[in-house]
């Protein structure tokens, strides 16, 4: 039996399974034995479960922490919120994998209906926000900000179509996507906040974007992002901070920089990528990596607890997968994990889109509007 | 050995790592301040951390309580604490310095530093010291070589050094140099 043929086998069963990118394309894992829904009082527990067996490469708990259980575990709390009641967080352990390449045919001929996106924050009250910040800037409040918009749609989707077609347009280092009965996700998520493989942990965040034209080239690109001050400054900013998240685990004098504001092209797109690496130190758990790097904060803004206190005062919906973060934990300790950008979050027949752009001293409101709404836009071209 | 007064800052951790490399560290919270710890250090790093000084009445509580009697190190916000501290005011600036790396002078012959002397060094900050400035032992010992704001004191006599801008950052070309002068004066 071939691959492909695989792919729409399991799709076709109505069994949950999970696709993530691997190096050469993806790999499939289904048959789930474990389902684990995390909340405030499971989460350590699950974190720190040590394991027996862990030589098989399905031994290994493969899932997502939402936003909202990654800011309870450094102790931030959230205000009550408007909220879909999607899960927390949830953890499958997987009894089957199966690899596949990077061309995922699959096509379903469905007709399906949908209404258009809404937005949940229109552009005065983003602009009123995007002021509100400027002044915690100039007071010292935070350095960065991101503000989070919201598009909503009601639809039933296919989500390994859309993935598929996802994945044509944008293969995305970090793309994955879910299939469970009640919910879907789809995902390219180009930034990976965690590869751990036994002391050695690296994370690789990106700040700055640039989409690609026939003249622009990478030798432009970087050009084009050495001269915006706007885009280093904001780049150096989350460099030195995830050297400090990394600087709470690792040992003293082993966190550097290997690569320093690279510009990695994509399909589509540019983006300006750092690469930090350090060495854990010891009788550090996996509780402690968590915690340290989680939210991610190329996507939150910096200082984090300041800032996450900040945005959770503004925000009047919950994030729920935004900004969290997707991967896996293997029995061996070591872990892979993403931040969850770029997705579509679709539970009780109800689509939602996030995006955020960043706030610094010289940013414009009418400019970081239009950039949420490109950013949201090759998700929402997807439903057409 | 070297307590590090964290103000919530994400850049605390590198702070921590840098000193690090020249004696034991320990690290806590501002609200979380253990006493034996205090007593023990020989050295107090007061880290940088987001908002005002007057924020911070239990870092001015400790300041003043160790001046004098403990090395004292400030570090952006820390070394506005201080300044704080001693009477100055601490206001917003027109031009903000997030992520900016700068060229900044030795201005002064008292320093532990060449006069003259050029550093590359990154800066994270809103607020700056308003000027001028004077008081007995405090010596402003580095500007930034464009904008004049003052970048560093040291007064030599108590032991008590501040940077505004951040050693720890990788944007400050040979920042432990700095910090490895300031231990061992």
């Amino acid at each position: 039996m071939n691959k492909r043929n695989q792919l729409a086998e399991v799709h076709n069963s109505g069994k949950p399974y999970i696709i993530y990118k691997s190096k050469k394309g993806f790999d499939l894992f289904t048959n789930f034995s474990k389902k684990i829904i995390l909340n405030n009082n499971n989460i350590a527990g699950f974190l720190n479960k040590k394991h027996k067996n862990n030589s098989r490469d399905t031994d290994l708990y493969i899932g997502f922490f939402g936003y909202e259980i990654l800011n309870n575990l450094i102790s931030v709390k959230i205000p009550k919120q408007k909220s879909i009641k999607f899960p927390k967080g949830i953890f499958y352990k997987p009894e089957k994998k199966i690899s596949l390449s990077n061309n995922l045919k699959y096509k379903n001929k469905d007709k399906y209906k949908n209404s258009s996106f809404k937005i949940n924050i229109n552009k005065d009250s983003y602009t009123k926000i995007f002021n509100k910040f400027k002044k915690k800037i100039k007071s010292g409040e935070t350095y960065q900000i991101k503000i989070c918009t919201k598009y909503k749609t009601k639809s039933k989707i296919d989500p390994l179509n859309f993935f598929s077609k996802l994945s044509k347009t944008n293969l995305a280092p970090e793309a994955f996507m879910i299939r469970d009965k009640n919910y879907s996700i789809i995902s390219c998520s180009p930034e990976n906040l965690i590869t751990k493989k036994g002391v050695n942990i690296l994370t690789k965040p990106i700040a700055g974007t640039v989409k690609k034209t026939k003249s622009l080239n990478k030798i432009k690109a970087l050009k084009y992002f050495r001269k915006n001050i706007k885009e280093t400054k904001e780049h150096n900013m989350i460099v030195d901070m995830e050297r400090n998240d990394l600087s709470r685990i690792c040992k003293p004098g082993s966190v550097k920089l290997f690569k320093q504001k690279t510009v990695e092209e994509y399909k589509d797109l540019f983006h300006y990528v750092s690469l930090i690496k350090g060495k854990l130190k010891k009788n550090i758990k996996n509780k402690d990596i968590i915690k340290a790097m989680m939210p991610g904060g190329s996507v939150i803004g910096c200082p984090k607890i300041n800032t996450l206190n900040l945005l959770n005062k503004q925000e009047k919906e919950n994030r729920n997968i935004y900004t969290g973060s997707f991967g896996y934990i293997k029995f061996n300790g070591d872990m892979r994990f993403n931040i969850i950008i770029r997705s579509i979050l679709n539970f009780k027949n109800i689509s939602e889109i996030s995006v955020a752009s960043g706030v610094v001293v010289d940013s414009n409101a009418q400019h970081e509007f239009n950039e949420n709404y490109i950013k949201a836009k090759a998700l929402i071209d997807l439903f057409k | 050995m070297i307590y590090v007064i964290d103000h919530n800052d994400s850049f605390t951790h590198n702070v921590v790592h840098q000193f690090s490399l020249f004696d034991q560290v320990e690290c806590d919270n501002y609200n979380e301040i253990n006493i034996k710890k205090l007593q023990k250090a020989s050295v107090l790093v007061f880290s940088p951390g987001p908002g005002n000084p007057r924020n911070y009445p239990t870092t001015s509580k400790i300041y003043k309580q160790f001046k004098g009697k403990k090395k004292m190190i400030g570090i952006c916000l820390g070394f506005q604490q201080i300044l704080f501290c001693e009477g100055a005011k601490i206001i917003e600036q027109k031009k903000i310095y997030h992520g900016f790396q700068s060229d900044i002078k030795v201005i002064s012959d008292k320093s532990l530093f060449k006069k003259g002397k050029i550093f590359k060094v990154g800066r994270y900050h809103s607020l700056k010291l308003k000027e001028p400035f004077k008081i007995d032992n405090f010596d402003i010992t580095m500007r930034c070589l464009k904008s004049k704001v003052a970048m560093s004191f040291e007064n030599s006599k108590e032991k008590i050094y501040g940077f505004q801008f951040h050693p720890e950052s990788f944007l400050t070309i040979n920042g432990n140099l700095l910090i490895k002068k300031i231990l061992s004066a």
